[in-house]
C-alpha cells in the first residue's frame, strides 16, 4: 500500500523521495533518529538529569552518614547493604522518570506530528523507552561508581557481573514500558510525578532498600515481604554480596523472582501500551 | 482569496457521515465533506466546535466512531500509512522539540522521511531560505518567537511537499504581523498547487484564504459556501451602541427600535444594528441618539464577527453557554 502512495509524493525541493526500504529496516533506523533526538536534548536540559543523578547522591550520602550510624546489618557493612538497595531504588524510580517523560512528549504535540508521518508508529513508543533505558543507565552508573568511592565493595565472579547486568537491563525494560504506559494514561506529568512519587517512594522504602525487612513491624513486613521492588533489591543484593534474604518465598528466591515479576510487567504493560498508543487520541 | 491554476475536480478528500464521540460526548456528528484539488477549505468555527477532532481524523491520529473519511483514495483507517505520506498537517500548537534548534528540527523531519545525511541538508536549505528562517536556525526553538515557531512548524510539514496540507488553526494567538507572513506563505503555497484544509476561529481568515468555507458548531456542519455567499448572508457591517448602564439600555432600545432592525446584548449593555451602507448608517445611528449622549458609553463601526455569522445563518449564537451568547432578535 505505501507503494501506491509513492507516487503521489512529489518535488521534495528538488530531490527525490528514497525508496521506502522493507519495515524492520525503516524501523531501525527510525528508532535510531528518534532516539538521537531524545539523547541530543539532554546536555540541553540538564535539570531533568537530576532524578536519575542528584537524587540518588543525596539518597546514598544521607543514608551512608547520617542514618548509617544507626543501622547496624549483621555480617556486613552498611555501604555493602546500601548501594545494592540504591540501585534497584534507582530502577525502580525509573517509573516517574518513564512516566514524566512520556507525559511531557505526548502533551507537547511532537509526538502526534511523528505519529503523523509515515513512519513506524512502533518506533516512536520503542525510542522512547530506549532513550529513557539509556538516561537511567547513566544515573545507575553515577550511584554505582559514587558507592564503589565510598566503600562498596562487592563480591561477584565476572558471571555475576554479566548477571547483574543482564538483571539491571531486565529490570529497567520492565519498569521503564511500565513507566511509559502510565505516563500515557495519567497524561498530565504533573500528576504523573506526584502519583508515581506516591506510589513508588513508600514501596521502595518497604523493599529491603535501608534497613532489613525482617525488622520491620507486622503490617510493612508483610507489605514489604511482597513488594515487587523487595525482589528487586534483594535479587540485585544478593548478586554482588552473595547475601539472600529470609522472610518469603521470593525474599529466599530472589532473582527468580525478579525476573518472574520483570517478565509479568512486560507482558502485562507492553500490549496494553502499543495498545493505547494506536487508539490514543 | 486565491486562485489556483491547479484548481481541479479530482476530489482529494472525502467525508461520508464522519462521526467521533469520547464516551458520551459527541465531538463530531455525520460530518460530510469534499474538498477539491487545489482547492482551500476552511473549517469556521468556535473553541470546542469540533474542528481539531476532525482534522486528527484525517490526519490519522484518532479513529472515527462512525461514517468514512478518505484522502486521496485512501481510507483513514485501513490505508493509515497510505494517507500519512499525502496528507502533511501542521497542527494547533507548533510540534517542534523545544531543546532542539530550528535546523536540527527540520533535519529530523527530512530524516524521518527517509532522506540520508546529504540530501536532508540541501532540503533543509532550501526550507530555511524559503521560510526565512536564516536569522533564528541555530536557536533552540523554546526561545524563539511564537510567529518564528509557527514558520519552522509550517517548513517541517513541507519536508516533502503533500497533496493536502492541513492547517489547524495557523494563526491562534499570533500577532497582526506574523499572521500576515503565515497568510503570504499559505497563498504561496496554493500557487504551487498544494490543496489546503484549514481550521479557523477567524471570519476574517477565512474570508482571506478559503475558496470554501464549511461554518462547524457542537461538531456539526451548520453552513457552508463561499466566502461572497456566506458574506451575502451574514450581512454587512454593523453599528454597535453600548449603554452607560442598563436603565440606559433600555431607554436607548426605546428610542432606536422605531426605526432600526436591533440584536441585543444585555450582557454587554449593546445594541447591534446592521450598516449596509457603512458611515451613513453609523451617521443615522448617531443622529439617533444625539439626544441620549450621556447614556452612550461607545457607539463603534465593525465588521461582522463569528458569532454574527452564526446568528445570521444559522439563528443561533455558536455556543449557546457563552457569556456573549445572551444575544435576541429583537425586531419591530
Amino acid at each position: 500500500m505505501s507503494t501506491l502512495a509513492l507516487s503521489h509524493v512529489t518535488r521534495a525541493a528538488g530531490e527525490t523521495l528514497p525508496a521506502r526500504p522493507a519495515r524492520i529496516q525503516r524501523f531501525t533506523r527510525e528508532t535510531a533518529l528518534l532516539v538521537g533526538r531524545g539523547l541530543r536534548t539532554i546536555p540541553r536540559v540538564p535539570t531533568r538529569l537530576s532524578d536519575v543523578t542528584i537524587q540518588p547522591l543525596v539518597f546514598t550520602l544521607l543514608f551512608l552518614y547520617v542514618f548509617g550510624s544507626a543501622i547496624h546489618i549483621p555480617h556486613m557493612s552498611y555501604q555493602n547493604y546500601l548501594l545494592p538497595g540504591l540501585i534497584g531504588q534507582s530502577l525502580a524510580f525509573g517509573v516517574i522518570g518513564a512516566g514524566v517523560a512520556t507525559a511531557t512528549d505526548f502533551n507537547s504535540g511532537v509526538v502526534d506530528r511523528f505519529r503523523s508521518l509515515p513512519v513506524t508508529r512502533l518506533s516512536v513508543i520503542t525510542a522512547q523507552v530506549v532513550g529513557q533505558i539509556l538516561e537511567q543507565i547513566l544515573g545507575i552508573a553515577i550511584v554505582a561508581g559514587m558507592g564503589l568511592a565510598l566503600g562498596w565493595r562487592p563480591h561477584m565472579s565476572p558471571w555475576g557481573l554479566l548477571e547483574l547486568v543482564l538483571l539491571i537491563l531486565l529490570g529497567l525494560s520492565a519498569f521503564t514500558w511500565f513507566g511509559v504506559l502510565m505516563g500515557m494514561i495519567v497524561k498530565s506529568s504533573d500528576a504523573m510525578q506526584g502519583i508515581g512519587f506516591a506510589i513508588v517512594f513508600p514501596l521502595s522504602f518497604l523493599a529491603g532498600t535501608f534497613v532489613p525487612i525482617s525488622g520491620m513491624k507486622a503490617v510493612p513486613r508483610v507489605i514489604g515481604e511482597w513488594d515487587p521492588l523487595s525482589a528487586l533489591v534483594a535479587a540485585i543484593r544478593s548478586v554482588t554480596q552473595g547475601t539472600p534474604a529470609q522472610g518469603s518465598w521470593q525474599l529466599e528466591h530472589p532473582v527468580v523472582s525478579m525476573v518472574g515479576w520483570c517478565f509479568l510487567i512486560i507482558a502485562i504493560c507492553v500490549p496494553l501500551a502499543l495498545r493505547k498508543f494506536r487508539q490514543s487520541s | 482569496m486565491t486562485t489556483n491554476p491547479l484548481h481541479t475536480d479530482e476530489l482529494v478528500v472525502v467525508t461520508q457521515g464522519l462521526t467521533k464521540h469520547f464516551g458520551d460526548f459527541v465531538a463530531v456528528a455525520d460530518f460530510d465533506l469534499e474538498v477539491t484539488a487545489g482547492s482551500i477549505v476552511a473549517l469556521l468555527g468556535p473553541n470546542g466546535a469540533g474542528k481539531t477532532t476532525i482534522v486528527r481524523m484525517l490526519a490519522t491520529l484518532t479513529e472515527p466512531t462512525q461514517g468514512k473519511a478518505t484522502v486521496c483514495g485512501y481510507d483513514v483507517v485501513r490505508n493509515a500509512d497510505a494517507v500519512r505520506s499525502v496528507l502533511s498537517l501542521t497542527g494547533q500548537f507548533a510540534a517542534l522539540e523545544d531543546n532542539l534548534t530550528a535546523q536540527e528540527n527540520l533535519l529530523l523531519m527530512a530524516r524521518l522521511r527517509g532522506y540520508s545525511r546529504g540530501p536532508a541538508r540541501r532540503i533543509v536549505e532550501g526550507l530555511i531560505d524559503r521560510f526565512d528562517i536564516g536569522e533564528f536556525r541555530d536557536k533552540l526553538i523554546k526561545s524563539v518567537s511564537g510567529g518564528q515557531r509557527r514558520r519552522v512548524d509550517l517548513a517541517a510539514s513541507l519536508v516533502v511537499q503533500p497533496r493536502i496540507l492541513v492547517l489547524d488553526e495557523p494563526t491562534t494567538g499570533l500577532d497582526p504581523r506574523s499572521r500576515q507572513v503565515v497568510w503570504s506563505t499559505i497563498r504561496d503555497l496554493v500557487a504551487r498547487g498544494v490543496t489546503l484544509f484549514l481550521t479557523t476561529q477567524y471570519l476574517e481568515e477565512a474570508d482571506a484564504l478559503a475558496d470554501h468555507i464549511v461554518l462547524i458548531d457542537h461538531g456539526r456542519a451548520t453552513a457552508a459556501g463561499t466566502p461572497n455567499e456566506l458574506k451575502a448572508r451574514i450581512g454587512d457591517q454593523r453599528v454597535d451602541v453600548i449603554a452607560v448602564d442598563a436603565t440606559g439600555l433600555d431607554k436607548l432600545i426605546d428610542s432606536l427600535s422605531a426605526n432600526f432592525e436591533l440584536a441585543i446584548a444585555r450582557e454587554r449593555r449593546m445594541v447591534s444594528i446592521p450598516a449596509p451602507n457603512d458611515l451613513a448608517d453609523l451617521n443615522l445611528v448617531t443622529a439617533a441618539v444625539s439626544g441620549l449622549g450621556s447614556l452612550v458609553d461607545e457607539i463603534a463601526l465593525r465588521r461582522p464577527t463569528l458569532d454574527d455569522a452564526f446568528l445570521a445563518l444559522t439563528g443561533q449564537s455558536p455556543d449557546t453557554v457563552r457569556a456573549s451568547s445572551d444575544v435576541e432578535e429583537a425586531q419591530v
